[in-house]
């Protein structure tokens, strides 16, 4: 089901490819602020592999003429997600307040059903319970919980953030300014190439942005309507 | 109170119920119970609610300003300070795992002794009489001392090591490690030394500049500053009116650099020198960019066999032409010498002759030029990594037994250099060994004494920033965030206090603690962007701000050019015989590993390296043509071998790398430096020769010819990309 404008925010997050150099402070970032447990040598060459961000890389071209192309690719947070109809007890589901794809870790039973529908693979699913070899428990977000073995887990836009800025907004009766919520990701990327805000905020960043010349969604064909905006690399010809 | 009944509680009991309501009755604010937590929180922490204390990243010297959150008296979120002139908010991977060195598993917890180098038996002092032991060896050892720092060093600690030196009559401290050798730090600063008589680190203006020519200078990677040239590179893509600059990469093995230039030119090895010359040789020949440019070319520009240059490039003479025109005509073009060329025997040289082309193009102190560090005031200055000789003559010293003992800190030479450096012999003549280190690394398990440091969120400090980006004079501060984590020990402290028993030294240091200096060498500082009248406010300022600096750029005048002709470059030689060793090596410092310190942190050995997507290994990035020919394909393990040594590793084949070169990270292949980091890949450092460049820079790492043979193993790589063949109809959509 389409979104339509009606309450609460609409959290879209602006990816510019010709600034993305895929240094990967937002892949380290997101594991700090977002207790993700570091996958082993074994654990990836299995394809287990769990960030909640990753920077794609695509050869474009052969050698001399070769280029490599970063996607940084995370959950699209779909208007017309297809991990939520799939879910059986509701743990993916939709928040009409924040139009995020929501997970409940506490109600998933661990189908996997919604990592399977996912087309952006961004679902991860914990095989085993996480491991932090101790005292390094101590660098664990407190206002995010440490998801135990049999639960789905995926990027969530730093929901905790957002809760935290606007409870701060309404203890202070003012409404949520732009530019105050910003998920770890798009604080550490050196080269700006990651921008957050909320769409239907007339006056932020990204509803200015918005169309752009540049501008394609990852898969669009399958109508997931995800609120992530990516803007094509550019291009500077030599010499002609 | 044995005797205590039944009878006596309700005595007590009525009473104080009588006391209670007799109070209440009088003082409104004693009706309220006081509950008393057994233990009391600081004042600033409440349950739930974060502090956030500013302080200086020292993952590398770059001097990146960090805010750190504090939940509960913990640590869990480090990120850039968005007022700090370098990183301007943002931070790289390095720099937000600095939280796993404070809580790293396997940090040094308090003062230790080795009865036996290299036992790994360590065993737990008192820290009085490790100190006592310290005094007793130094005060015996006089001026026969030799003092290692490296990039984590704080400048408060290198000053004060400093003053040791000179007060008893010692060498001053070598401020050398791999991160400096491998970024070149030193073949820099000596070639603006001899083009401006100024031995500085510029910086170059990449956020306004339109053509870029940078000659193997990883800047969005590894180089001097990624996160301050990463928010440059941000604005470069982004000027007004659309334009979005042209970014041209010189280099043999494509970099994140090279990854998001407009052009990668797949250079040889060592022939970036040679193509700056025929750069220039075609402007002044040619006469691109108008008449001043032209001429100044002319001035400058040697004899150079322009064919030769642009076979190196594998192009043909005209689209050498091409880009020599590009760069003369454009409003700001800027060329850039990067690391890899340091590492070659001429590598002083080849920075000048790079350099020459923003002297040719006039990008002397101008926007979107070069930019060369202004005089931070109160005679604070940022310390400068020594030169190789220097290290070669304290190696020297040890060997000949003149240093009865070393202390080390922020540096880890046994890994740092390479083996026929002769490290371990050198230490082996030492008679104590002190590592001041965080980790068990290479050599603290030859060391005798162990006297941790605090690690810098636990510890006081500045850095002096350099270079300054923005041509803005920068002191960055550095403060404890956190408690210590152990029973570690200020390694200031330690000196000042083993100095006060030392007659030569007392009076070079005579402050109570290093706090006492810190703040005295501060508050010297005029009033910064910070305010505050008097030295009080501004010492708070400068901690909560996170440093001292002025509030608007001082504008400095172009140096005076000492270079007035052409810069003669050696040719570049190679060790070993092109027969015999068929491949040129690239050896280049891991994006997340940096120079190795970045090993023991599971947050960066997990995360992919961004061009191979390969995490905890060591690999060799190979052409797949070379590697057809060799019969080799991703997974097999092989042997590289140099006239120096050899080190296996995994074949990853690599599309944008030359046929005839192989490159290998640096960053792992670590005997100690904890669980993550111990026995886990290769050294690529081994199949590196010890000699100096001639300008004694630096050691040769980038002229080394390798081979490859085929081992019968094969090691699944650890890679995050798909290896499935999408097949020819695959588009990439982007």
């Amino acid at each position: 089901m389409a979104e339509e404008r009606q309450q609460g925010h609409k959290w879209t997050m602006i990816v510019d490819l010709d600034k993305c150099t895929g240094c990967q402070a937002c892949v380290v970032a997101c594991h700090a602020e977002n207790n993700v447990p570091s996958p082993s040598e074994d654990e990836i060459i299995r394809g287990r592999a769990n960030h909640w961000i990753r920077i794609e890389r695509y050869w474009e071209g052969e050698y001399p003429n070769v280029k490599a192309r970063f996607l940084p690719v995370f959950c699209q947070q779909c208007g017309n997600a297809p991990c939520e109809p799939v879910c059986p007890v509701y743990a993916s589901y939709h928040s009409v307040e924040e139009n995020l794809n929501v997970q409940v870790y506490n109600r998933c039973v661990g189908t996997r059903y919604c990592g399977n529908n996912c087309p952006y693979r961004v679902r991860i699913f914990n095989f085993w319970a996480p491991h932090f070899d101790p005292p390094l428990e101590q660098q664990l977000n407190p206002d995010v919980t440490v998801r135990g073995p049999g639960v789905m887990e995926k990027c969530t836009f730093c929901i905790q953030r957002i809760r935290r800025a606007r409870e701060q907004a309404n203890v202070e009766g003012r409404p949520l300014e732009d530019g105050e919520v910003q998920p770890a990701c798009v604080q550490s990327c050196p080269t700006d190439a990651l921008i957050f805000g909320d769409k239907w905020d007339e006056n932020s960043r990204v509803a200015k942005m918005i169309p752009h010349e540049r501008q394609f969604k990852l898969l669009e064909h399958l109508g997931t309507e995800p609120a992530v905006y990516y803007l094509k690399g550019g291009e500077t010809h030599v010499g002609e | 109170m044995t005797n205590f009944t039944r009878r006596d509680f309700l005595k007590v009991g009525a009473a104080g119920t009588a006391t209670a309501i007799l109070a209440g009755c009088s003082q409104e604010s004693e009706r309220w119970v006081t509950l008393e937590p057994y233990v009391r929180a600081p004042e600033e922490q409440l349950a739930g609610i974060p502090s956030w204390y500013a302080s200086t990243c020292r993952m590398c010297p770059a001097g990146c300003g960090i805010i750190v959150r504090i939940m509960n008296g913990r640590a869990v979120k480090i990120e850039g300070n968005p007022e700090h002139p370098v990183n301007r908010g943002k931070l790289c991977a390095r720099g937000q795992a600095g939280l796993q060195l404070l809580y790293n598993p396997d940090r040094v917890t308090g003062a230790a002794r080795q009865e036996e180098r290299g036992s790994r038996k360590f065993k737990a002092v008192a820290w009085n009489e490790a100190i006592n032991t310290l005094y007793e060896k130094l005060s015996a050892a006089g001026s026969a001392i030799g003092i290692w720092l490296g990039s984590s060093t704080s400048a408060h600690l290198h000053d004060l090591f400093a003053r040791y030196a000179e007060a008893v009559g010692a060498p001053p401290p070598v401020y050398y490690d791999l991160y400096t050798g491998l970024n070149g730090y030193r073949a820099l600063l000596d070639a603006n030394a001899a083009l401006f008589g100024q031995a500085a680190l510029p910086t170059y203006n990449v956020a306004r500049a339109d053509v870029i020519f940078s000659f193997g200078a990883d800047f969005l990677g590894t180089w001097l500053s990624a996160t301050a040239y990463g928010v440059e590179f941000g604005q470069f893509r982004d000027q007004p009116y659309g334009k979005r600059g042209l970014l041209v990469q010189f280099e043999p093995k494509m970099s994140v650099t090279g990854a998001k230039a407009d052009r990668w030119v797949p250079i040889r090895p060592g022939a970036e020198a040679l193509v700056a010359q025929a750069l220039l040789r075609l402007i002044a020949d040619e006469g691109y960019g108008g008449s001043e440019r032209a001429e100044r070319a002319a001035r400058l520009a040697g004899d150079v066999d322009l064919d030769e240059a642009a076979a190196a490039c594998e192009m043909t003479r005209e689209e050498l032409a091409t880009l020599a025109r590009l760069f003369a005509e454009a409003q700001h073009p800027l060329a850039i010498p990067g690391a890899a060329l340091a590492g070659t025997g001429n590598g002083t040289q080849a920075v000048a002759v790079v350099q020459l082309l923003n002297i040719v193009a006039g990008m002397l102190s101008v926007p979107g030029g070069v930019q060369f560090p202004p005089e931070v005031p109160a005679g604070l200055t940022a310390p400068q990594p020594s030169s190789y000789a220097e290290v070669q003559a304290l190696l020297e010293r040890m060997k000949a037994g003149e240093v009865r003992a070393l202390l080390v800190h922020g540096a880890n030479p046994v890994y740092d250099l390479p083996p026929e450096a002769g490290v371990v012999e050198a230490l082996q003549r030492v008679e104590t060994i002190v590592s001041f280190n965080p980790l068990v690394d290479e050599t603290a398990v030859l060391a005798d004494y162990l006297l941790p440091d605090r690690v810098y969120l636990e510890g006081w400090g500045y850095t002096v920033v350099q270079p300054a980006f923005g041509g803005m004079p920068a002191v960055s501060s550095q403060q404890p965030v956190v408690g210590p984590f152990h029973d570690v020990r200020s390694t200031a402290d330690v000196l000042l206090t083993v100095a006060r028993g030392i007659p030569a030294a007392a009076a070079a240091l005579p402050w109570t603690d290093e706090v006492a200096f810190i703040k005295e060498r501060i508050t010297a500082l005029p009033k910064g962007a910070q305010g505050g009248e008097d030295a009080e406010v501004r010492w708070a300022r400068f901690l909560q701000h996170g440093g001292w600096w002025p509030e608007t750029a001082p504008g400095s005048a172009p140096p005076e050019l000492a270079a007035q002709g052409p810069i003669g470059v050696l040719p570049t030689t190679y060790d070993g015989d092109e027969a015999d060793y068929p491949f040129y090596l690239h050896l280049y410092p891991s994006v997340l590993l940096g120079d190795g310190r970045g090993a023991s942190l599971p947050w960066l050995q997990s995360a992919p390296d961004p061009l191979t997507t390969v995490a905890w290994q060591t690999w060799a990035e190979i052409n797949p043509v070379t590697a057809e020919a060799l019969g080799l394909k991703d997974g097999d393990v092989v042997r590289v071998a140099s006239p120096h040594g050899a080190v296996e590793v995994i074949v990853y084949e690599f599309p944008a790398i030359r046929p005839d070169t192989i490159a290998i990270p640096v960053g792992q292949g670590h005997s100690d430096s904890g669980r993550y980091a111990r026995e886990r890949g290769a050294h690529a450092l081994q199949l590196v020769g010890a000699a100096a460049d001639e300008a004694g820079a630096n050691f040769t790492w980038a002229n080394v010819r390798v081979k490859i043979t085929k081992t019968e193993r094969q090691q699944a790589l650890a890679r995050l990309e798909s290896t499935i063949d999408p097949g020819p109809d695959v588009h990439v959509p982007f």
